[in-house]
C-alpha cells in the first residue's frame, strides 16, 4: 500500500523569536514542520529546512507537500520605507500568491497589533497592506499582542533590557495588549489543526490592556531593580530616534516601536472568532514572566 | 423543446444576461430594445477612420466625430458626446413624460443600442468584499460571474495596491502609456507610499474595459474610440447577433409586463408604427437600466403616486492642481480615459470606500473652466492652469449620498408611458457634506506627497441623478417584502420575470458599478437556468 504523504506545516521567519518558538513547539507536538530560512545550515538535508528569501521570488517547489503555511518572516533591518515596503509587503504578497498557487491550503499571516485601521506607523501600515492581500485570498490573519513569557524575545526582550536602567522612561497614556508566549503557541496550534477557520483578523491578546508603566515596573521588579519610572515626552524621543535612523545609527528601539507603544491599537479584533475557536489569553502578571 | 427567453434592453445588464444564456442549449434568446443608433453620417465617418491610421484621417471626419457639448454652468462638466452625437442621451420615445423638480437631470434613460455604455468611462473594477455585507449573497458567490464577464470583454489593468480591496480577476492587457500629469502622481505615490497611505489614501492605475495593447493613443477616448477599442454593450450584441446566438428586435419601447397562467409577456409600442405588440416568453429578463426598469415595474403593478427611493452614489468633482505643469497641453498622442484611481477606505474592511478617478487634460476640461477665465485676454492664465490640472471625478457610497425619489402617475391612454417625475430626496444632506469634507481633508493632508493640491474653491457635489450610478428601487433580499426582489430579481407576484440591472442592487458603493451590473445579471441568468 502506498504511504500517504505526511502533512507538512511550513513556517517562515523561523530564525525569529515567534517563528522559532513555533517551529520548536509544533515539532514537540510531533507535527512535521518545514522551517524556511534564507540560508540552509550545512549538513541539514532532511528537508526540515528549506531555502526562502522574502526579498526574492520563490519557486513553487519550495512549498511541495506543505498544507499550512505560517508566515512570520519580516525583515526589520531595512529602515528606508520604500525599500522596506518592497522587501516585506511586495515580498509577502508574492510569497502568498506562490504558496496558494502551489497548493498550500491554509496561510496564517503573523501580523501585529500595530496594524490597525488609522495607524500611521510605517510598520503597522505595511502589515495592514499584507493583511489585506491575505484576507482577499480568504486566508487567516493573526495579530499577536506584546508577547512575553519565559525566554522572551522581540520587543519584550528589549523592554526587559530597558528595565535594568537606573531610570526607566515611560510615556503618558501608553499601553499594550499582552500575549503570553504559551497562549500564542496554543492559539497557532489550534489554527493549524482546526478543520474550519474563518478568513478573519484574529487578535491574539488578553482584551484588557496593561499600561506601559505597569509593564516596565513589573519587569523592573522581576529584575530586582528599584529603578524609578519617569514620564518622558515621547514626541521629543521620537524625533531623536528618527534623526538617528536617518543617520544610520542602530539603536535598541526603533522609532516605529515607540509609536507602537504610544499609539496602540484601540482594541483586540476578532474576539468572537477567537472565542469560537476556544482561544484564551491570560492576563499579564509577574508570575508568568 | 426550447425555452424562449426575452431580454428587455441592450445595455450592460442585458449583455451580462445574454452572455450567461447564449451558449446554453435549449434556449432561444431575443432582445427587445429601443435601439437608437448613431447618425449615418457620423457612423460613416467613424468607419472610415477605423480603417486608417490617425495620420491618414480626413479633417472633416475628425471634426464630425470629435465634437463635444457645451457645458452647463450648473454641472460644470458637459454631457458627453459619442462620435459627435448625443444619441446615448437622445429621446427616441423612451423619455416621454419624464420631468424633474429642481435641477435634477432628466436624461436618465438611454434609448441607444448599447445604452449608456456607449459613453461611459469604461472603469472596470469589482466591488469590495465588504460591500456584500449589505447584500444577500457574497462576493465569492459572484466571483465566477465577474470572471465570466471579464473574460468576455476587453480589459486593461495592472496589479497594484488597489488589489488589496479590488482583485483583478482575469487576464488583462496593459494600459497604454499614461499622460504626463497622472504618471507623475503615480510616481510620487510610489515614492511616498507609506506617508500617503498613512493619510488614508491608496493610489493605483485605472482599470478599463478597453483593448489596451491595441490602443493607438489618438486622444479620442472621451468622444468615442473610432477603432471600437473601448467596450460598449453594443459590441457584445453585435457579436452574439452576428453569431446567430441572439435575435435582436429593435424599435420598441416596453410599456408594461406581467404573467398570464405563469407565462410572462411584455407589451411594447413600435416606434415606427405606433402599434402595441405583445411579446411572450418563458422567462423575461428586464435590463432597461435602473430607472426605466423601475418605471416598467411601476406601470405593470400600478405603483402610482408612491415615492420610490433610488439610491445613488453621489458624484463630486475635485480639480487637482500640481506645481509643475505638463510640457504640452494636448490630448493628441495619449489615451484620455480615467488614468488612475484614488481610493479612500474609511473602515478596515473596505465597506465605506470613496473613490476618485483621475482624468488627464482633454478639450472638454478647458471648456469647463469658470466663466471668469474664458475671455481671450486670459488665455495664458487658462493654459497655465490647464497644464497643471488633473480632474478628479469622485464618488461617495449611496449610504452617504442623498439619492433621489421617483414618482409615477398613470398614463392617460394605453400605449403611453406613465408620467415620471424625479424629485430631490428629503434625506438630510448634512452627512453627504460632512463626508465630502472628510474626503477633501484627506486629500489636502496627502497633497504634498502626491504633488497635487485640490482646488478647494472648485470642489463641487453634482446634482442628484448626475452620477448615473443609481439603483436599489427593488433591492435583492433573502426574504423580500414590499418593494424588494428575491435573489434572482423577482418582484412579487412574478415568478418568471427577473429584474437584472441596478434596480435590484441593495446598495450602490462608490466603486464604479457597470462590471458588477453585468456580473449580477450574469449570475441571475445563470442561476435561473442552473440544473435545467
Amino acid at each position: 500500500m502506498k504511504k500517504r504523504p505526511e502533512r507538512l506545516i511550513g513556517v517562515t521567519g523561523s530564525t525569529g523569536y515567534l517563528g522559532g518558538s513555533l517551529v520548536s513547539a509544533l515539532r514537540a507536538q510531533s507535527l512535521n514542520v518545514v522551517a524556511y530560512r534564507r540560508s540552509v545550515p550545512d549538513g541539514v538535508n532532511d528537508g526540515s529546512v528549506r531555502h526562502l528569501d522574502l526579498g526574492q521570488p520563490a519557486d513553487r517547489g519550495v512549498f511541495d507537500g506543505v498544507s499550512c503555511l505560517i508566515h512570520a518572516a519580516w525583515d526589520l533591518s531595512e529602515t528606508d520605507p520604500r525599500r522596506a515596503w518592497e522587501l516585506n509587503v511586495a515580498g509577502s504578497k508574492r510569497l502568498l500568491e506562490t504558496a496558494l498557487d502551489a497548493g498550500v491550503q491554509r496561510v496564517i499571516f503573523i501580523s501585529s497589533m500595530s496594524a490597525y485601521f488609522g495607524t500611521r506607523q510605517p510598520y503597522g501600515l505595511m502589515k495592514l497592506a499584507v493583511e489585506r492581500a491575505v484576507l482577499e485570498a480568504h486566508q487567516v490573519v493573526v495579530r499577536p499582542g506584546l508577547v512575553y513569557g519565559a525566554h522572551s524575545g522581540g520587543m519584550f526582550l528589549t523592554l526587559a533590557k530597558l528595565a535594568h536602567l537606573p531610570v526607566i522612561p515611560v510615556f503618558r497614556g501608553a499601553q499594550q495588549y499582552t500575549l503570553h508566549v504559551d497562549d500564542f503557541i496554543s492559539a497557532l496550534s489550534t489554527l493549524v489543526s482546526s478543520r474550519d477557520v474563518p478568513s478573519a483578523v484574529i487578535g491574539l491578546a488578553n482584551e484588557t490592556p496593561t499600561s506601559f508603566k505597569d509593564i516596565m515596573q513589573t519587569l523592573a521588579e522581576a529584575a530586582d531593580s528599584s529603578a524609578k519610572t519617569v514620564v518622558v515626552p515621547w514626541h521629543a524621543l521620537l524625533a531623536l530616534l528618527r534623526a538617528a535612523e536617518r543617520l544610520g545609527v542602530v539603536l535598541p528601539v526603533r522609532s516605529d516601536s515607540l509609536l507602537g507603544l504610544v499609539r496602540p491599537a484601540p482594541g483586540v479584533p476578532g474576539a468572537d472568532v477567537a472565542a469560537q475557536l476556544g482561544l484564551t489569553f491570560r492576563p499579564f502578571s509577574r508570575d508568568q514572566l | 423543446m426550447t425555452t424562449d427567453v426575452l431580454i428587455v434592453g441592450s445595455g450592460p445588464a442585458a449583455a451580462g444576461a445574454a452572455l450567461a444564456l447564449c451558449q446554453r442549449p435549449g434556449l432561444t434568446v431575443r432582445v427587445l430594445d429601443v435601439g437608437g443608433r448613431l447618425e449615418q453620417d457620423h457612423e460613416a465617418a467613424r468607419l472610415r477612420m477605423s480603417q486608417r491610421e490617425p495620420s491618414a484621417w480626413e479633417a472633416t471626419d475628425l471634426r464630425t466625430i470629435s465634437q463635444t457639448a457645451v457645458p452647463s454652468a450648473q454641472h460644470r462638466l458637459p454631457e458627453k458626446r459619442n462620435f459627435g452625437s448625443d444619441f446615448p442621451f437622445r429621446d427616441f420615445g423612451q423619455l416621454d413624460a419624464v420631468s424633474s423638480a429642481g435641477d435634477l437631470n432628466t436624461h436618465v434613460i438611454s434609448g441607444a443600442y448599447g445604452g449608456f455604455s456607449n459613453t461611459w468611462g469604461a472603469q472596470t473594477m469589482v466591488f469590495s468584499e465588504a460591500t456584500f455585507d449589505d447584500w444577500p449573497f457574497t462576493r465569492r458567490e459572484l466571483e465566477p460571474d465577474y470572471r465570466a464577464i471579464l473574460g468576455s470583454i476587453p480589459y486593461a489593468a495592472e496589479e497594484d495596491d488597489l488589489a488589496e480591496y479590488f482583485p483583478l480577476w482575469g487576464e488583462a492587457d496593459r494600459l497604454p502609456p499614461l499622460g504626463e500629469g497622472p504618471d507623475r502622481i503615480l510616481k510620487n505615490y510610489e515614492r511616498h507610499r507609506v506617508k500617503v497611505r498613512g493619510h488614508g489614501l491608496l493610489v493605483g492605475k485605472a482599470r478599463l474595459a478597453m483593448r489596451g495593447a491595441a490602443c493607438v493613443s489618438c486622444g479620442l477616448c472621451m468622444t468615442g474610440c473610432p477603432y471600437s477599442f473601448v467596450y460598449s454593450a453594443s459590441h457584445t450584441f453585435d457579436q452574439l447577433v452576428g453569431d446567430g446566438l441572439v435575435e435582436y428586435v429593435g424599435g420598441y419601447v416596453a410599456l408594461s409586463m406581467g404573467e398570464e397562467q405563469g407565462r410572462p409577456f411584455v407589451k411594447a409600442r413600435s416606434l415606427s408604427s405606433g402599434l402595441l405588440e405583445t411579446f411572450n416568453a418563458d422567462k423575461v429578463f428586464v435590463a432597461c437600466g435602473a430607472l426605466s426598469t423601475t418605471r416598467l415595474v411601476a406601470q405593470s403593478l400600478g405603483l402610482w403616486s408612491k415615492r420610490i427611493h433610488m439610491s445613488e452614489s453621489a458624484q463630486f468633482i475635485v480639480p487637482l492642481l500640481s506645481m509643475r505643469g505638463v510640457n504640452e497641453l494636448t490630448q493628441d498622442d495619449s489615451f484620455t480615459l480615467n488614468q488612475f484611481n484614488i481610493v479612500m477606505p474609511f473602515d478596515e474592511v473596505g465597506h465605506d470606500v470613496v473613490q476618485i478617478h483621475g482624468y488627464p487634460f482633454n478639450e472638454a476640461t478647458g471648456d469647463a473652466l469658470p466663466q471668469v477665465l474664458q475671455p481671450e485676454a486670459l488665455r495664458g492664465v487658462r493654459s497655465a492652469l490647464l497644464r497643471r490640472a488633473t480632474i478628479g471625478l469622485g464618488y461617495l457610497p449611496s449610504w452617504w449620498s442623498p439619492g433621489f425619489d421617483v414618482q409615477f402617475s398613470s398614463p392617460e391612454s394605453e400605449g403611453q408611458l406613465p408620467a415620471m417625475t424625479l424629485l430631490a430626496s428629503s434625506a438630510d444632506q448634512g452627512l453627504t457634506k460632512r463626508k465630502l469634507r472628510a474626503v477633501v481633508q484627506r486629500l489636502v493632508t496627502a497633497a504634498p506627497y502626491l504633488g497635487v493640491m485640490p482646488a478647494l474653491t472648485q470642489v463641487s457635489l453634482s446634482a442628484p441623478t448626475k452620477s448615473y450610478h443609481f439603483g436599489a428601487s427593488f433591492p435583492h433580499s433573502r426574504a423580500p417584502q414590499d418593494d424588494a426582489s428575491d435573489v434572482v430579481g423577482r418582484v412579487a407576484p412574478w415568478q418568471s420575470i427577473h429584474l437584472v440591472d441596478a434596480s435590484v442592487f441593495p446598495t450602490v458603493p462608490a466603486t464604479t458599478f457597470t462590471l458588477s451590473i453585468m456580473a449580477n445579471a450574469h449570475r441571475i441568468a445563470r442561476t435561473v437556468f442552473e440544473g435545467t
